[in-house]
């Protein structure tokens, strides 16, 4: 199967879990015609059945069309890498509240360098702690915004 | 006298040049980033753009635009590698100037390009847009439904070859965009008991997760080196030349213009079309392709055009025709500020600020692309390791501002992911934006129009500006299918063709 009927079939998949999803809409005494769950309904429909088209087409097409875009190509190769590269900004979302902004950018600094290929030498951690100062430095100093501080070092200040 | 007066208000009274000038750098050094283009390098900024006053925030993201377009130039003459799609037709010529050791002169001469494209396409937006969006005030709820659909049938020529792709991807913004509050009878839809998700998920996070997020992610691994030359300085025009350049300056602005106001227009289709036509009216012809100076002019004045008449249509009805005007949108809207002429009426001070900050950013960008370029090569010469790292935490922290929320962290990173699928399966990312961004002004104004008419749906057919909405939409749509089933056709005819020669070659 090419990538039109995985598409399809991951659509359809998508729609089913939306349409099942719409189940937990309550409703309203303010209910018009339509109502909350008229478009998500509608939506759901006219997905099902672009992913059905989709997998149909796919069918027709064989495997050769779908893959002729360099582009995609390299993305397939790459998905590996790029998911990891994803999963360092889940482990800095993850231990933000814990350790705080200026620790958590530091360490993401230093990790994407490291992960991308950057020489193991002082200048990782040294860009990665200058990084996380300059962050901090506008975000926190200069926009005022919030950064968390870290549950860990609250104690501390 | 009170516009005058406004005026220097605004240059004296309020932070617009400094808020025009840090736009400005901002896009021209994004822009010079390969890979990063207008619309990301604005995504990155809109997170900031949040807690500044409205219009300079409106007036900074039309600043970055403005710079991205010029700095998109660079690693296209310099590296042969466009910094902007809308910049790699600047390729063509501008890398053979460079080739030539006139790198410095096809700086300059795209700079001058850009600052007559830029002023020709502020003084199309002043002049344009008021007037139009004046069409807006005799919308009833009908109307602006018919103006949700067209702007939504924009996707049929974003589809980037499958309109059935790009369906989906509609689709799946707007099951994005019911997320949250029913704008009618106030129930909660996809929310799961997360009080996050009350208020629907930003527009911002959806457009720096597939954008930016997206970006960074297939860059990850890449071992593409682009080093560019530290000596490059830029040299102007002389006016002898200005005056060379000028037939090829027209040719950009007038289809700068057109494709502005054309939804599903942009930068890149209007650069092409400059080049293609400046070539055609040229009196050289045959210099292009082998370092034309008029080949560097034309594209970067239509691209420079359209970057401020893009913003017609935007600001007029609320309908983005490229990525960068989504961004926008989405600027807007994070300010509660909805397009067309309340947004004139109620709130002058955004229109002025967008208006004196895109003029200032224009003449400042002579002065400021010359001083820039250093530091454009500098970054764009630092090593991608170190790069990647300090663009990813600057997005990371950039989102924590829009609520100070870890849970919008996490949205951004899911929606990185959508987009790198998406990107792998061929599905386009503007049409989800547009679903994004229309779908509650398409789903409120459809059923308080039935409200109103008491279910009867002939309400839709007895509205005459929500008739020749739908009528205009149900054309471009057509247009674009049949344009794509003749393309299809054509590239089918030209593969059997190939292949029929290369069978005949044995």
């Amino acid at each position: 199967m090419n990538k039109d009927g995985w598409s399809g079939l991951v659509l359809l998949a998508l729609a089913g879990g939306y349409y099942f999803a719409t189940g937990s809409i309550a409703n309203s005494t303010l209910e018009d015609e339509v109502g909350a769950i008229g478009l998500p309904h509608a939506l759901a429909v006219v997905l099902a059945l672009i992913g059905v088209a989709l997998f149909l087409r796919s069918l027709r097409t064989g495997r050769t069309a779908a893959t002729d875009g360099r582009d995609e190509q390299e993305t397939d190769v790459r998905l590996p890498r790029a998911l990891g590269f994803l999963a360092l900004g889940v482990v800095y979302v993850l231990i933000l509240p814990y350790v705080g902004y200026l620790v958590s950018v530091a360490l993401l600094i230093g990790a994407v360098a490291f992960y991308e290929g950057a020489p193991r030498r002082w200048t990782i951690p040294a860009a990665a702690i200058g990084g996380a100062v300059l962050y901090w430095a506008i975000f926190v100093k200069l926009l005022g915004v919030n950064q968390p501080v870290g549950t860990l070092f609250e104690g501390l200040l | 006298m009170t516009m005058f007066w406004d005026i220097v208000h605004l240059l004296t009274g309020t932070p617009l040049i400094p808020v025009a000038i840090m736009g400005l750098v901002w896009g021209i050094l994004g822009g010079a980033l390969p890979g990063i283009s207008a619309s990301i390098t604005m995504a990155l900024v809109l997170p900031f753009t949040y807690t500044m006053d409205p219009a300079m925030a409106i007036a900074l993201l039309a600043c970055v635009y403005i710079g991205a377009e010029y700095g998109g130039s660079i690693p296209a003459i310099l590296i042969r590698t466009p910094g902007t799609n809308s910049s790699a037709a600047t390729v063509i010529d501008g890398y053979e100037l460079n080739r030539q050791g006139r790198a410095g002169e096809a700086l300059g001469i795209s700079l001058m390009s850009g600052v007559v494209g830029s002023l020709f396409g502020l003084a199309m937006l002043v002049l344009l847009t008021e007037p139009l969006s004046w069409l807006a005030l005799a919308f009833t709820p009908p109307s602006y439904f018919g103006l949700g659909i067209l702007g939504l049938s924009v996707i049929a020529s974003m589809t980037g070859g499958s309109l059935l792709k790009g369906l989906a991807a509609a689709v799946i913004g707007l099951m994005i965009a019911t997320v949250g509050t029913d704008p009618i009878s106030g129930v909660t839809r996809f929310t799961f008991d997360v009080p996050d998700l009350l208020n629907g998920v930003e527009p911002v996070l959806v457009m720096v997760g597939l954008f930016a997020m997206t970006e960074l992610m297939s860059q990850s691994g890449s071992t593409n080196v682009t080093e560019l030359k530290e000596s490059v300085r830029v040299r102007l025009p002389s006016l002898a030349m200005m005056n060379r350049l000028r037939r090829s300056q027209t040719i950009g602005c007038i289809l700068g213009l057109f494709e502005g106001l054309t939804p599903g227009g942009g930068g890149s289709i209007a650069a092409f079309m400059s080049y293609n036509e400046a070539r055609r009216w040229s009196k050289t012809p045959e210099k292009f392709g082998k370092g034309s100076e008029e080949g560097v002019a034309a594209p970067e004045t239509a691209n420079n055009t359209v970057a401020s008449t893009a913003l017609i249509p935007l600001l007029s009805f609320g309908i983005p025709s490229s990525n960068s005007t989504a961004v926008l949108l989405g600027g807007l809207l994070m300010h509660g500020l909805l397009p067309g002429p309340r947004l004139f009426e109620q709130n002058p001070q955004v229109i002025d600020s967008l208006y004196v900050g895109s003029f200032v950013a224009i003449i400042a960008q002579v002065g400021v692309g010359m001083l820039l370029l250093p530091a454009a090569v500098w970054l764009v010469n630092r090593p991608r390791p170190y790069r990647a790292g300090f663009i990813f935490a600057l997005i990371l922290s950039g989102i924590y501002t829009l609520n100070n929320a870890t849970f919008d962290l996490g949205i951004a990173l899911a929606l990185g992911l959508v987009g790198y699928l998406m990107r792998m399966f061929g599905f386009p990312f503007l049409p989800m934006i547009l679903g994004v961004v229309l779908g509650h002004m398409v789903e409120s104004s459809y059923r308080r129009s039935l409200v109103l008419s008491g279910g009867d749906m002939m309400v839709f057919l007895q509205d005459p500006i929500c008739v020749g909405l739908l009528l205009a939409s149900t054309c471009f749509v057509v247009y674009s299918l049949t344009r794509e089933v003749r393309d299809a056709r054509k590239a089918r005819l030209e593969k059997a063709e190939k292949a029929k020669l290369q069978e005949a070659h044995g």
